[in-house]
């Protein structure tokens, strides 16, 4: 896979790292900004009150 | 041939799923911090801002008998608290000198990313029944992380637009399931009060990164003090 998109990048060994670069800065960006906040409060440490998660049955 | 391009995709895979994980430890533990420390000082600082640009009226004539005791003060008609939008600031000395986080309206996630939550099916700050307030343990700026340091007799200091309540613990954190609504109801049955009165109930999670079960803690309010005559000497020590 890597190495895939190594061949497919344009220009010289520099420019590649370069893109690589910018490349994985926006990969980052994109699942620190989107992704996580996404994902986050699907994990447990949101339910800190009483009425939620179990508590439907309840309620 | 094609078993060495099997072999290298699979271990590819795993070390980019390797790095995703990492990047979200690294997310949970510091970034949420981070955003949830400017969300908080950004609550505060619009709650400071909007309480210097409009004084309280009722500040301005110094009622004597307002101080050191529960009174009902006469007919605020107090507005009803904004879902989403910070009303106080609270003030816990136990959790650290420096500890205050805002308190919003509302227990949604996204309540909960930017301070402390009142429940909105419970009372109004310093008024009868229970004053119920969830906060995270971990994550989002870690603000109850000592929770279980809280002891009776350890004052929650709230502070809104007009008055300085100071509450009191009264009982040693309780450990309950997340079903139990009862224990922000107005005179919770698990708790040392029998009759009706001015309490405040904190509730976080436990364990410190799990959900089966929640930590709680109960305490009465025990003086209020207009804004004018300063803080409270809770926040002196």
């Amino acid at each position: 896979m890597y190495g895939w998109i190594w061949r497919h990048l344009p220009g010289n060994a520099w420019l590649r790292a370069f893109i690589s670069l910018a490349m994985v800065l926006v990969i980052v960006y994109v699942l620190f900004q989107y992704v996580f906040p996404w994902a986050e409060p699907l994990l447990p440490f949101n339910d800190v009150t009483v009425d939620q998660g179990m508590g439907t049955a309840v309620r | 041939m094609s078993v060495r391009i099997l072999v290298r995709s699979f271990s590819e895979l795993c070390l980019t799923v390797g790095t995703l994980i990492v990047l979200f430890v690294v997310y949970l533990l510091y970034w949420t911090g981070v955003k949830a420390d400017n969300a908080a000082s950004d609550q505060i600082s619009g709650l400071e801002q909007q309480w210097a640009q409009s004084p309280a009226p009722s500040s301005a004539p110094p009622r004597p008998t307002a101080s050191q005791q529960p009174a009902p003060r006469p007919a605020p008609v107090p507005a009803a608290y904004t879902e989403g939008r910070s009303f106080a600031v609270m003030y816990i000395p136990r959790l650290g000198k420096d500890w205050h986080k805002p308190v919003l309206e509302g227990t949604a996630v996204k309540d909960l990313q930017k301070g402390l939550g009142h429940y909105d099916n419970t009372t109004r700050l310093g008024q009868p029944g229970n004053f119920s307030v969830a906060g995270h343990r971990r994550t989002y700026g870690d603000p109850f992380k000592d929770f279980p340091e809280l002891r009776p007799g350890d004052a929650v200091v709230l502070r809104d637009d007009t008055t300085w309540y100071t509450y009191r613990l009264d009982a040693l954190p309780f450990r309950t399931v997340p079903s139990d609504v009862g224990v922000i109801d107005p005179v919770p049955t698990e708790s040392p009060f029998r009759s009706p009165g001015r309490y405040l109930t904190l509730t976080t999670c436990d364990p410190e990164w799990g959900s089966s079960h929640r930590l709680i803690v109960w305490g009465h309010l025990d003086s209020t003090q207009p804004v004018a005559q300063g803080k409270p000497t809770a926040l002196d020590g």
